[in-house]
Formats: C-alpha cells, sequence, structure tokens
C-alpha cells in the first residue's frame, strides 16, 4: 500500500457517523469519477433490525447515487478480489461484523485462540480491500466508556473491538469521531 | 503532575510508555489492575517518576469501604500526598492513568452508580491539580489540558 486509502470513523449511537460516512464516499466518488460499493455487515434478526437495516437501504436509494451492494455478515476476506482502484468502498459498521463473528460459533468466543483469529481475519480483510480500491471508509461504534468489569462477554468483547479499532486507526490516514453530526478530525489532514 | 484519561484498551498505558519513554529511565509502575496492591507511601519512593495506572479501580475500592464524604476525603489526602511528592524536587513526575467509565447507561446497582460518580469527581479532581491533561483516543493522543 503506496498510501493508505483506509478512513476510519466512529461515534455513538445515532450520531450521524453513517450519514457522514456516505456523504464523504459520495464525495470521493463523484471526485474521481468512481463506483460506490457498500459492504453491509447487518443480518436481520429481528423486526426492529430489519426496519434499522430498511433505513439504511432507503437512504442509500434516496441518494441518488449508485450503491452496489455487498451483504457479507462474515468473512471480510472473501471480498478480496471484488474491487477495483476506482471504487470507494464504505462498511457500515465494524461492530455488526464483529458481533457475527464472535457468535458465530457458540461458546468459542471465550478462547483466547479463537479470538485472535476473528481478529487478525477481520484485520486481514481489511488490508486486503483497502488495497485495492480507491478508498475504503469504515464506520464503527464507540462503546467502551462504561466499567467492562465483572461480565466476561462484554470484557473480552471490548477488548477486541477497542484493539481493532486501534489497529485500524494506526493504518489510517485519516479517522474521525463524530459528535452529534460533527466530524471531528482525529487523525490525519483536513481535505482542501 | 500528568493527568492520562480515555476509554479502556485505547492505548493509554502505551502511550505514556513511549511519550516518557519509560524503557531508558528509572521510573515506578503502580498498577491497581494488578491484585493485591498495597499502597505505597510516596515518602519511600526514590525514583524520579511514578506512574499511577488504573485509578478508577484504587476509587473503586474506597467507595466499596467507606461512605461517600470519607471515601473523598480518602481520595484527596492519596491525592495530595503525590502532589507534595512531585513538588519537593524539581525532577520528580507523577502521572496518573484513569479509565473512562462515565458514559455508558446509568447502572442499576446504587454501589456501580456510586462508583461511577466517584470516580468522575477524582478525575476532576486530578484535571485540576495536573498541569497537563491528556486524551487518548484509540492511540491518538490530544493535549487537553
Amino acid at each position: 500500500m503506496a498510501e493508505s486509502s483506509l478512513i476510519f470513523i466512529s461515534g455513538g449511537v445515532r450520531s450521524g457517523k453513517s450519514s457522514f460516512a456516505e456523504k464523504l464516499a459520495a464525495d470521493y466518488a463523484q471526485e474521481i469519477d468512481g463506483q460506490l460499493h457498500y459492504i453491509a455487515a447487518g443480518q436481520s434478526s429481528d423486526p426492529e433490525m430489519e426496519e434499522r437495516i430498511r433505513r439504511h437501504q432507503n437512504d442509500r436509494l434516496e441518494s441518488g447515487l449508485n450503491w452496489t451492494t455487498w451483504e457479507q455478515p462474515v468473512e471480510l476476506t472473501k471480498l478480496r478480489h471484488t474491487f477495483q482502484s476506482k471504487d470507494i468502498v464504505l462498511l457500515d459498521c465494524l461492530t455488526t461484523l464483529l458481533n457475527n463473528e464472535f457468535f458465530s460459533q457458540d461458546e468459542m468466543w471465550k478462547s483466547p485462540d479463537f479470538q485472535k483469529q476473528v481478529m487478525a481475519s477481520i484485520m486481514e480483510g481489511i488490508e486486503q480491500i483497502a488495497q485495492k480500491c480507491h478508498h475504503f471508509i469504515i464506520v464503527s461504534n464507540e462503546v467502551v466508556y462504561e466499567p467492562l468489569g465483572d461480565r466476561e462477554l462484554v470484557y473480552i468483547y471490548g477488548k477486541m473491538l477497542a484493539q481493532l479499532h486501534r489497529n485500524i486507526v494506526a493504518k489510517a490516514y485519516q479517522a474521525f469521531l463524530v459528535e452529534a453530526g460533527i466530524p471531528l478530525l482525529m487523525k490525519g489532514i483536513e481535505r482542501a | 503532575m500528568h493527568f492520562v484519561t480515555g476509554g479502556s484498551f485505547n492505548g493509554k498505558s502505551k502511550w505514556v510508555k513511549e511519550y516518557y519513554q519509560l524503557k531508558d529511565s528509572n521510573h515506578l509502575w503502580i498498577s491497581f489492575y494488578e491484585k493485591e496492591q498495597v499502597l505505597v507511601n510516596p515518602v519511600l519512593v526514590e525514583d524520579p517518576m511514578v506512574i499511577l495506572e488504573g485509578i478508577e479501580v484504587w476509587i473503586k475500592d474506597l467507595a466499596a469501604q467507606y461512605e461517600v464524604s470519607q471515601a473523598r476525603e480518602k481520595w484527596r489526602l492519596f491525592l495530595s500526598s503525590w502532589l507534595e511528592w512531585e513538588n519537593k524536587d524539581g525532577n520528580r513526575k507523577v502521572i496518573l492513568i484513569g479509565t473512562d467509565i462515565s458514559k455508558g447507561i446509568v447502572p442499576m446497582h446504587a454501589e456501580e452508580r456510586k462508583w461511577r460518580d466517584m470516580t468522575g469527581w477524582a478525575y476532576q479532581d486530578i484535571a485540576r491539580t495536573a498541569d497537563r491533561v491528556e486524551l487518548i483516543w484509540y492511540g491518538i493522543s490530544q493535549k487537553i489540558k
């Protein structure tokens, strides 16, 4: 990777991080006359989740932009040959992908080896995609601001997510924290 | 006095180790994450630099043992004893690392609320006392004081 194409965007629930990410992607696509791709990690497990997915789909439809959607709830590495140099790829959101991987095999999440493997596989997928496309924008959630203490599952999950965030931020050329719809640039420089 | 805060596993300790190049400098690292941590009396410390990691755990112990005003008093004594130690010699430095536990939903249990409240107050005390405060977000530092 000559120059990092990776952009990391995080924020709380309903902070406007997805809208910001979609706008950023659209701006890049327009600039280079590129193609927009959306990696959807969500699996509709209940009506509320279905509604949430539909809302996001509608937003992308109504934007008038031509998004190609890739349903990839697990195994990001499967998309390693999918994208090309004029593609702008958006993954929304990383927490969903981690959830799906984390709970893919019953009680396996308790095993440190399994945890390492999940993290490595997600990072591998991210790097492979980032290498191929023009820009790879990853959206994630802020979740680790409460005591993770006594509950093993929450502790492990929070630790894994934070480590993924650290790894991605380290590789990203820009990182944003979105607060109440306002993107704060935490790493990199503002574009002219 | 330097306060370093941020969410869990955001790389606070790593940042401190790198920023102060701890590999090559004499220091005493006290972690409240380690069980059976005995409280060190500042007077006995010979290293020029002391790092107190996991302030929220120390606060949790205080909150569990004492009622609020007593716990606050114990905490203030703790903080001022380290400040006093630092002020005695221009080469001395105290670095406190505390995890931000303030942004989740309000805990159901009263003792957890008490812990969280006390941690917030304690962090305000530290930030007031410290001449420098750093916020760490996934390895990225931001000087907020």
